[in-house]
């Protein structure tokens, strides 16, 4: 088949970066990493590319396509080429290109490392010389952290990671999960401690890039839910986004909706709220908030009050809570047990399978020129730039 | 320098990548930074030796992480299981040709080894009452393959990497690893192409060990990363050390269809069936008692006669799933479901899978002693490259993941211990400008034949003369074609002249290197002239020739070509008997 | 002017916390539009934030029986759908609606638990959507056509989706999460030009508004900026957090920025009532920090 491709060309030490386009013969079955290969083999040997493995767990092919991170050898193009598509391919975002499609991992591996990335055993060894006496369902508390093969796309595409460079990440933090979670490490506290300061745990936007964008189903963004709530269950909660998410479940046990007025106060603490006094009249002039806060009651919001009670008893404090609903989740993504994928599909409120290219409406429209996508231009704009 | 139309230097003057310089000096240099070569930079730091890697892939990348289906230890949680029946089991698969002595020795420490790792925070499956739980195996007397669901080697390497950021082990990472440093009759270090940043670099190493995998891109079908072109017994090769058994290459029997891509032996033993055009498990014709967990070289031989004779699907066998259920393969085999749907487009839940035997691994290489150390002083091999040998003519599945624990332990350790015991290292100028000359003699070359031609004419007459069933008039047909492509080999150019990240090199490097060890692979199997596991002749040769062949091939480099000679099989307790299972 | 009735459809209302207090504009146009475009809104009371992102981390086993709650009391309607009007309230009640879904035992706890409070069991058979794709869409769409007789005038719209009503795509799974159509089409239809930008589907910060703000603003930003650039007089958004983020800390990115970006923005239903000729009484523009009204009456919207 015919397939288009255009790769943003890029050299690091001179600046220069050129938009080329390359039209290749290749097979049906051709992945996006097959088709550079036939570039570099047969049209420009100086394209340059990570690869190993080709079939999804060395993690080498990270790269943008459209401005999404994907894994080469993961991405068919089949689909694309028969829609007549010509792809965008540059390199991830976040990272400092080196040439072409390479970027430089150092600051990738460098927050891997500043996680403590290797288990501490605790006191409670084995005394028979054998291995740790773990069940199944234990392990799996951090299976899906597990399966992270440092590719870098959810790094790519990290929202919070593009504001706050200094964010460890996505991809750190679900390794720092791995740990946190696994019963043989004893270094719990000392290792929440770490994630919860400054750049950590509660830099995350929420934004679920990191989700959509990787490659073996690892839901960073849910492995650092997991770390919060660790976090909270031991007590580890100074940090301002420990007490903004208190707060709302304050709410919620207290009036039902959320008190509002009071997020900023709880927040940041009553002696900073005071900066933010100017804000909070505008806000107050146009009706957003009241001077004096009301509560505004939800109606049976004791209801609300008991369920917290009842479900504090029961055994699935902290990240149990994220865990105990992965069975269901990852249903969505396998297809379920004994039904068919068009039987789960077709239920009431079930969601279709993560898009592949090709796929959904083809009203949609797209910014195939993103600022972000262009290598060597500035990003978009950060704060307090005019 | 400004970009080209081709990203070539405007001025195309000879640039600084000439200027070598030893860049450091270490204790021990490890090679190669997969399982082996990992597991043998922790031991040696922890021998208390100055250690760093030299890889030409970011460790984790390395192809051990490919690994799926499990490695092997004699614990004995599945079932009643030992050292001597493990020791056994590996003998009978390597058709008696395997080293007594060191599988001895293996499957001795294989249970420690494997207990040591999960202490170090290893993530494998459990078994219910929380030890580590023990899958079946091809061609094992017992279930005694640990296992993580079926991405092992994934766990492995992180499990190792994490120890190796523990240790702060500095890592030469992208760097490629050209020529070893001989100096006064000894191993002194390693000249590279700095691949990220361009250059050549010379690191100096008391000792060097050598782990750097296998060749399987010397086939056009094989499970190989696009890394594994076997530099590392290319380099030992020309550097005069002799290469053992190397007509030995396992063909695993489930590579999907078209790609190669390994499906694994795991799925086997979780009751998978292989199953040809009309529905039958074959393999009750071939291995009536161990059917589909027969050793790996039965089960590709059985599939090949499948097909040659006319019962496979567009050149596979199928490998059914479907009566395993949707909950076991979605929980033991996920990776291998997202594989098919992926790369064949095919559910394994709903429907069978082509698969079909592909190059996989190497069961010769750099021919070491029970302690890694090879021939020449200060050099050391470890894991697929090397070959000690566990696995004789054919191995079993889960015995090289194994392995490269084991022996990689062993060299680092061993290597370790000489370099603690010796002050000096010194890398010679006229080495590195040796070097220098190769480097210019690539990149100044204007005009010939881009590299793939000749990796494409290697790939398809390999697997079409020396895979899984060999006959004599194919294999000197393949010795002339690959003297063929050696001769365009010095024509062969490089588009990219720049210096960072110059891939178009060092694949041109590559395929040097897989050029030289094919030739030694085929110039053995032809000489042997008889079937032995993975060495299969059923049209002139179908039976073992123990009388005449039961030894080990030994290859070198001399004069610009091959040289054979033989050397003994190490015996302890089991006289070769008649295979089958 | 069509007098087509739209059949009327019953949904459960949820609204959500800020609908009902500092985005009530978003809840009056809600309710005064939706019956234009045959949806009759059964408002849920007995019922309490969502969570947000925030108890889904402090305590998720809570952030669970919270919204199984809310989609009980939604079923007790009788109504097989519950109809939100913020995408982090469609987020979270979806992943709940399909954690209790997919997985029997699992919701054969959470009903024990919510028996133990008094609160109705739930079957998991409620749908939850959100009013954006009600009108993106089918007969509600239809109906938008209808009604938006009023038109924008050629009004140059930017949309802005924010995160989590396109992702995770696998929970969303309404439309591409890298290539949405459904606010364009809404504002096309109302008359309006549609305004494309890099930015429409990144995150505004607002979970971190207040915690990281340097940070948060430093994403703000660029939905804004490009916006402008793009030359769209309005922005929308189906999300009151987003809105709120976009609205009311623009001020902030003046302080620091030194330009003044006055940039309106809508919520959905607002811009869809504009084109359908509500009044400011329903509407409350005078609520939003950017007053929109200035922009608007410039094309004689």
């Amino acid at each position: 088949m015919q397939v288009g491709l255009k790769i943003w060309r890029y050299d690091s030490a001179t600046g220069d970066r050129a938009l080329r386009e390359y039209e290749i013969e290749a097979p049906e079955e051709a992945t996006l990493l097959d088709c550079l290969d036939i570039v570099k083999d047969r049209h420009d040997g100086t394209l340059a590319y990570r690869k190993s493995c080709r079939m999804m767990i060395c993690g080498s092919c990270g790269m943008r396509m459209d401005g999404a991170a994907v894994l080469a050898c993961k991405t068919r193009m089949y689909d694309i080429a028969q829609e007549g598509r010509v792809p965008v391919i540059s390199a991830m975002g976040n990272l400092p290109i080196v040439k072409d499609l390479v970027v430089d991992m150092d600051p990738f591996w460098s927050k891997f490392k500043a996680m403590w990335p290797w288990l501490e055993p605790g006191y409670d060894r084995p005394d028979d010389g054998r291995e740790y006496r773990i069940s199944q369902e234990r392990m799996n508390v951090v299976h899906k952290e597990a399966l992270c093969i440092n590719c870098g796309c959810c790094v790519s595409e990290c929202n919070a990671m593009e504001s706050d460079p200094e964010f460890l990440g996505p991809q750190a933090l679900a390794k720092g999960m791995r740990f946190v979670g696994d019963p043989r490490d004893g270094a719990t506290v000392e290792r929440l401690e770490r994630y919860n300061r400054e750049h950590g745990i509660w830099d995350c936007t929420r934004c679920y890039f990191c989700n959509e964008r990787c490659p073996k189903g690892v839901d960073p963004r849910d492995a650092i839910a997991k770390l919060g709530a660790e976090s909270i269950r031991l007590g580890i909660d100074r940090d301002m986004g420990a007490k903004h998410a208190k707060w709302f479940v304050r709410s919620a046990e207290t009036t039902g909706w959320l008190r509002e007025e009071e997020l900023i106060p709880k927040t940041q603490g009553y002696v900073s709220a005071i900066k933010q006094l100017k804000f909070g009249a505008s806000l107050a002039r146009h009706g957003k908030v009241r001077p004096v806060p009301i509560p505004h009651v939800a109606r049976d919001v004791d209801e609300a009050r008991n369920l917290r009670k009842v479900v504090q008893e029961q055994d699935r404090a902290g990240a149990l809570g994220i865990v105990q609903g992965e069975r269901a989740l990852a249903r969505l993504a396998h297809g379920g047990g004994s039904e068919s994928l068009e039987e789960i599909y077709a239920r009431p409120g079930s969601a279709p399978r993560p898009f592949l290219p090709g796929e959904g409406s083809a009203e949609g429209q797209g910014s195939l020129t993103q600022a972000d996508v262009t290598p060597g231009k500035e990003p978009t704009r950060k704060r307090g730039e005019a | 320098m400004p970009l080209g139309v081709d990203g070539s230097a405007a001025d195309g003057e000879a640039r600084c990548a000439s200027v070598i310089s030893v860049i450091a000096k270490h204790d021990v240099l490890v090679v190669g930074a997969g399982c082996a070569g990992m597991r043998a930079a922790i031991e040696a730091y922890d021998a208390g030796a100055d250690v760093a890697m030299i890889s030409k892939l970011h460790p984790t990348r390395s192809h051990s992480g490919a690994a799926e289906g499990g490695i092997n230890a004699a614990l004995g949680n599945a079932a009643e299981d030992n050292a001597e029946i493990h020791a056994y089991d590996t003998v009978k698969g390597s058709d008696y040709l395997g080293d007594q002595d060191a599988i001895e020795v293996f499957a001795e420490e294989a249970p420690g080894d494997i207990i040591q790792l999960e202490n170090w925070g290893a993530f494998f499956s459990r078994r219910e009452d929380g030890k580590l739980a023990q899958r079946p195996f091809g061609a094992a007397g017992s279930p005694r393959t640990v296992y993580a669901a079926d991405i092992t080697g994934h766990v492995l390497i992180q499990v190792l990497w994490e120890q190796v950021c523990k240790r702060d082990i500095p890592v030469y990472e992208e760097f490629f690893a050209w020529q070893l440093v001989e100096h006064e009759d000894r191993c002194q270090g390693v000249i590279c192409w700095d691949l990220l940043h361009g250059g050549l670099k010379t690191v100096g190493g008391k000792t060097v060990v050598l782990a750097t995998g296998g060749a399987g891109r010397q086939y056009r079908v094989t499970t190989n990363a696009y890394a594994c072109t076997g530099d590392g017994m290319a380099m030992a090769l020309h550097a005069g050390l002799p290469l053992k058994d190397m007509e030995f290459m396992q063909f695993h029997p489930t590579t999907l269809y078209p790609t190669g891509i390994l499906l694994t032996e795991g799925i086997r033993g979780e009751g998978g069936y292989l199953i040809n055009k009309d529905g039958e498990r074959f393999m009750k014709h071939y291995a009536p008692n161990a059917l589909e967990l027969a050793s790996r070289d039965v089960v590709s031989r059985s599939e090949q006669t499948e097909i040659d004779e006319g019962r496979g699907i567009e050149g596979s066998v199928l490998l059914d799933m479907r009566h395993l259920g949707a909950e076991r393969i979605i929980e033991r085999l996920p990776g291998s479901r997202e594989l098919s749907m992926v790369y064949a487009g095919i559910d394994p839940i709903y429907d069978p899978v082509p698969v079909r035997p592909g190059a996989h691994y190497h069961m010769g290489g750099i021919e070491t002693d029970n302690d890694g150390a090879t021939e020449m002083t200060g050099l050391y091999a470890a894991g697929e490259c090397a070959c000690v040998s566990i696995h004789g003519a054919n191995r079993l599945g889960g015995n090289s993941l194994m392995e490269t624990i084991t022996f990689g332990r062993r060299a680092g350790r061993s290597a370790a211990e000489w370099a603690l015991s010796h002050t000096t290292v010194e890398v010679p100028e006229s080495a590195e400008r040796d070097a220098e000359a190769r480097l210019r003699d690539l990149l100044d070359r204007e005009g010939g034949e881009r590299p793939w031609k000749l990796r494409d004419e290697l790939g398809s007459s390999m697997l079409e003369n020396f895979a899984v069933f060999r006959r004599e008039e194919q294999m000197a047909r393949q010795i002339e074609i690959i003297e063929g492509l050696r001769e365009r080999y010095p024509n062969v150019y490089v588009e990219d002249k720049g210096e960072v990240f110059n891939s178009d090199l060092t694949q041109a490097i590559e395929l040097g290197n897989m050029l030289d060890t094919a030739l030694c692979m085929v110039t053995a199997g032809l000489v042997r002239k008889e079937s032995r596991g993975a060495h299969a002749r059923p049209h002139d040769y179908p039976t073992r020739d123990d009388e005449n062949f039961l030894h080990h091939s030994i290859t070198r480099w001399k004069d610009g070509g091959v040289e054979l000679t033989k050397s003994e099989v190490r015996f302890t307790k089991w006289e070769p008997q008649e295979r089958t299972y | 002017m069509s007098t087509t009735e739209p059949a009327v459809k019953r949904v459960a209302y949820y609204k959500g916390c800020l609908a009902s207090l500092s985005a009530k504009e978003l809840d009056s146009s809600t309710k005064a539009l939706a019956p234009m475009v045959g949806l009759e809104l059964v408002e849920l009371e007995s019922v309490t934030c969502c969570g947000a992102g925030d108890i889904h981390e402090a305590e998720p086993d809570y952030y669970l029986h919270l919204n199984a709650r809310i989609l009980a009391y939604a079923e007790a309607t009788g109504c097989d759908m519950l109809m939100t009007v913020c995408n982090v309230c469609t987020l979270n009640l979806r992943q709940a609606n399909f954690m209790l879904q997919g997985d029997e035992e699992l919701l054969a706890r959470v009903n024990e638990n919510l028996a133990t409070v008094g609160v109705p069991a739930y079957s998991g058979k409620v749908d939850v959507r959100h009013f954006l794709w009600e009108i993106a869409e089918g007969e509600g769409y239809e109906a938008l056509k209808q009604v938006a007789h009023r038109g924008l005038k050629g009004l140059k719209v930017a949309p802005f989706y924010g995160c989590q009503i396109l992702r995770p795509s696998k929970l969303m799974g309404f439309e591409d999460p890298d290539r949405p159509w459904s606010l364009e089409r809404i504002i096309e239809a109302c008359g309006g030009e549609a305004i494309d930008y890099p930015a429409k589907v990144k995150c505004c910060g607002f979970p971190i508004i207040a915690a990281r703000e340097e940070t948060a603003l430093g994403e703000v930003i660029q939905p804004i900026e490009q916006a402008i650039e793009a030359g769209a007089d309005v922005m929308v958004t189906p999300c009151p957090l987003c809105h709120l983020s976009l609205d009311a800390w623009q001020q902030k990115l003046e302080a620091s920025t030194g330009r003044a970006f006055k940039m309106p923005v809508l919520h959905l239903a607002q811009l869809v009532g504009v084109a359908a000729g509500l009044e400011e009484a329903e509407l409350k523009f005078k609520r939003h920090i950017v007053d929109p009204r200035p922009a608007l009456e410039r094309l004689e919207v």
